[in-house]
């Protein structure tokens, strides 16, 4: 580890905190209505889709609008990938997507996951990058965004179970926040030199004379709704690490800010809502102690690197000139640090994108992303789906709190009783029962062992990442399974589905059962849920559930390989 | 064939996905001690 490397994850740290607040008003008030800059564009929108704004949904309405919009857009996609080569805006004459990849790259792109299986330089046509896939990164990340603030409004207010108008929610949300977000971030990146064209591809000559096929493309104003909507699917196969998508180490810094300013400013909106800014603060002090933890450990096994190559003689000591450490699978560009970094917070958001491979990361720089993900994706999050995680967890965390003391537990006011706590552990337990059933059904079926490329504990990690990926709608890959069969294709679009809409229904319930109930004046009885020992108490709530839940499948996979390393054994 | 598999599905799981919302309605209510209604 170097002191240039540790300014740089202390300079992002710091401009993660200072967009917090800013963001987080902004966010507020496109949502409670009051920023009107759009305002005639919103009400053509409302009048030619027939939508009432002032109709504030019960949840049961809001969660079956939600589920309508994404069936019918997942549909709509599915066919258009399958009709891709008789569509327009398609020079390359790209075939019809292969109907497993059609079903699972809908799946993947509506629920906010991303989980590419094939190349996009060499399967998409242009019309389904912008048309499909671009729509699906704007309105998966404002779905999610919606959902958040809908259970930020059934905290706030009592309102018998109504929770605000999806169709506003959405329209707003892509409107103000993603389309304007993702305009300027796609002139900077322009600005660094990320391409956006419609040229053909280019034929380049290499110094050892052969051929190469430089693919182009409208790439920055889909890099820029990727990294801001935490959607992450790339333009490029390589993702972040190819050049056109991520050339300097601004675009790679602005990358990285963009992923977190929504689900960081997302904790001070919440704060103003229930009128208890420190509660937001204390939410964003757990998320950013979890992702200090996670970047601190990531950096230190990436530096440490392989002791095996030490032990052969390769210089593994940094120098002016080497970066030492572990460098499989990174860009030089980027180096140890920002590799970790980027790595850390790729997976502690639900983005996906990578700017390193990371299934080249030793064992225990492996474990970071895994965990980050199998935490539930709550260390800031994915846009929304971050918050309500971790709201979901402080519920739980009163709920417990308040059987140490023999009190009924409130949250902000709200009393958390039987049905509150069954669908907070309804959304808990559906993360870890997908990843795992689905998990050891490839671990055992000869489909699911026929997509490895490594064998031993590896190949499990590889499994194991990829229903982690899905059901947390992360999106990332461990790049070493191969994952483009009917088997895989189908099991990981079914992950993404359940991951998203199996745990945002018990949200919205949790959502629509807490405005039914009246705000209760705090009392000497109340679990205070500012102080540093509700963070403390939170932060073992989540690490309880969350790693342990996973603790045995992790102690098979990246643990023991990292214990196998150090004997000198690699897979 | 296996277009209509896919779309079938698809349908099929949307459709869980709101009987799933009319189960945890029926459950609230049944598990909702204490829940005023304004």
């Amino acid at each position: 580890m170097t002191a240039n490397g540790w300014l740089q994850i202390l300079a992002f740290a710091a401009a993660v905190l200072a967009v917090t607040k800013p963001a987080g008003i902004y966010l507020e008030r496109v949502y409670d209505g009051s920023l009107r800059w759009l305002a005639p564009v919103e009400r053509v929108i409302y009048r030619l889709c027939g939508i009432d704004p002032e109709d504030d949904q019960h949840w049961t309405r809001y969660a079956a609008a939600l589920l309508l919009f994404s069936a019918v857009s997942m549909l709509v996609t599915y066919a258009a990938l399958r009709l891709q080569g008789s569509l327009p805006l398609n020079p390359f004459h790209r075939a019809a997507v292969p109907d497993r990849q059609a079903f699972e790259t809908a799946a993947s792109f509506t629920t906010n996951t991303n989980w590419q299986s094939y190349s996009g330089e060499t399967t998409m046509s242009y019309l389904s990058q912008m048309m499909q896939l671009a729509f699906h990164n704007f309105t998966s990340a404002a779905c999610g965004v919606a959902a958040a603030i809908a259970l930020a409004r059934g905290i706030a207010r009592r309102s018998g179970g109504r929770i605000g108008n999806f169709w506003t929610d959405l329209i707003r949300g892509t409107l103000y926040v993603f389309l304007p977000g993702s305009f300027v971030l796609a002139l900077l990146l322009v600005q660094q030199g990320v391409i956006q064209n419609f040229a053909p591809y280019v034929t380049a000559h290499t110094l050892e004379g052969a051929r190469q096929v430089l693919a182009l493309g409208p790439v920055a104003s889909q890099e820029a709704i990727k990294q801001l909507g935490t959607n992450g699917g790339g333009f490029f196969n390589a993702n972040a690490a190819h050049p056109f998508e991520n050339p300097t180490p601004w675009t790679d810094f602005l990358s990285m800010a963009a992923i977190f300013v929504i689900p960081a400013g997302l904790t001070y909106t919440f704060g103003r809502m229930v009128k208890n800014q420190r509660h937001g603060w204390a939410l964003w002090t757990a998320m950013f102690a979890l992702f200090a933890g996670g970047v601190t450990t990531a950096y230190w096994a990436e530096a440490r690197g392989n002791p095996i190559h030490a032990a052969r003689g390769v210089d593994v000591v940094p120098t002016a000139t080497n970066p030492g450490g572990n460098m499989e699978g990174k860009e030089v560009r980027f180096g140890i640090a920002n590799s970790a970094l980027y790595a850390t917070v790729t997976t502690d958001a639900s983005c996906g994108a990578v700017n390193s491979m990371h299934d080249s990361f030793t064992p225990l720089g492996g474990l970071v992303p895994l965990v980050n993900i199998q935490l539930g994706e709550l260390i800031f999050g994915g846009v929304g789906s971050g918050l309500y995680g971790m709201i979901v967890m402080a519920v739980l965390t009163v709920f417990i709190a308040g059987l140490m003391v023999g009190r009924t537990p409130e949250y902000l006011g709200k009393k958390i009783q039987s049905r509150e706590v069954q669908m907070a552990m309804l959304y808990v337990l559906i993360f870890p029962a997908v990843i795992l059933l689905f998990t050891a059904a490839s671990a055992l079926l000869p489909q699911g062992l026929a997509g490895l490329n490594n064998a031993g504990p590896h190949g499990l990690s590889e499994i194991l990442y990829a229903f982690s990926s899905v059901t947390g709608n992360n999106g990332s890959a461990f790049a070493g399974l191969t994952g483009s069969t009917t088997y895989y294709n189908t099991l990981l679009g079914l992950g993404t589905l359940f991951g998203r809409f199996a745990m945002m229904v018990p949200m919205l319930a949790l959502a629509g059962f807490l405005s039914e109930r009246k705000t209760v004046p705090e009392s000497a009885g109340t679990f205070p849920v500012t102080t540093p020992l509700f963070v403390v108490l939170l932060l073992g709530v989540i690490l309880i559930v969350g790693a342990l839940t996973f603790f045995p499948a992790l102690s098979l996979g990246p643990i023991v390989e990292h214990l196998l390393m150090g004997l000198g054994k690699v897979f | 064939m296996r277009d209509t598999a896919y779309v079938v599905v698809t349908i099929v799981f949307f459709w869980l996905m709101i009987a799933y919302v009319r189960g945890c309605e029926r459950l609230g209510r049944s598990g909702g001690e204490g829940g005023e209604r304004p």
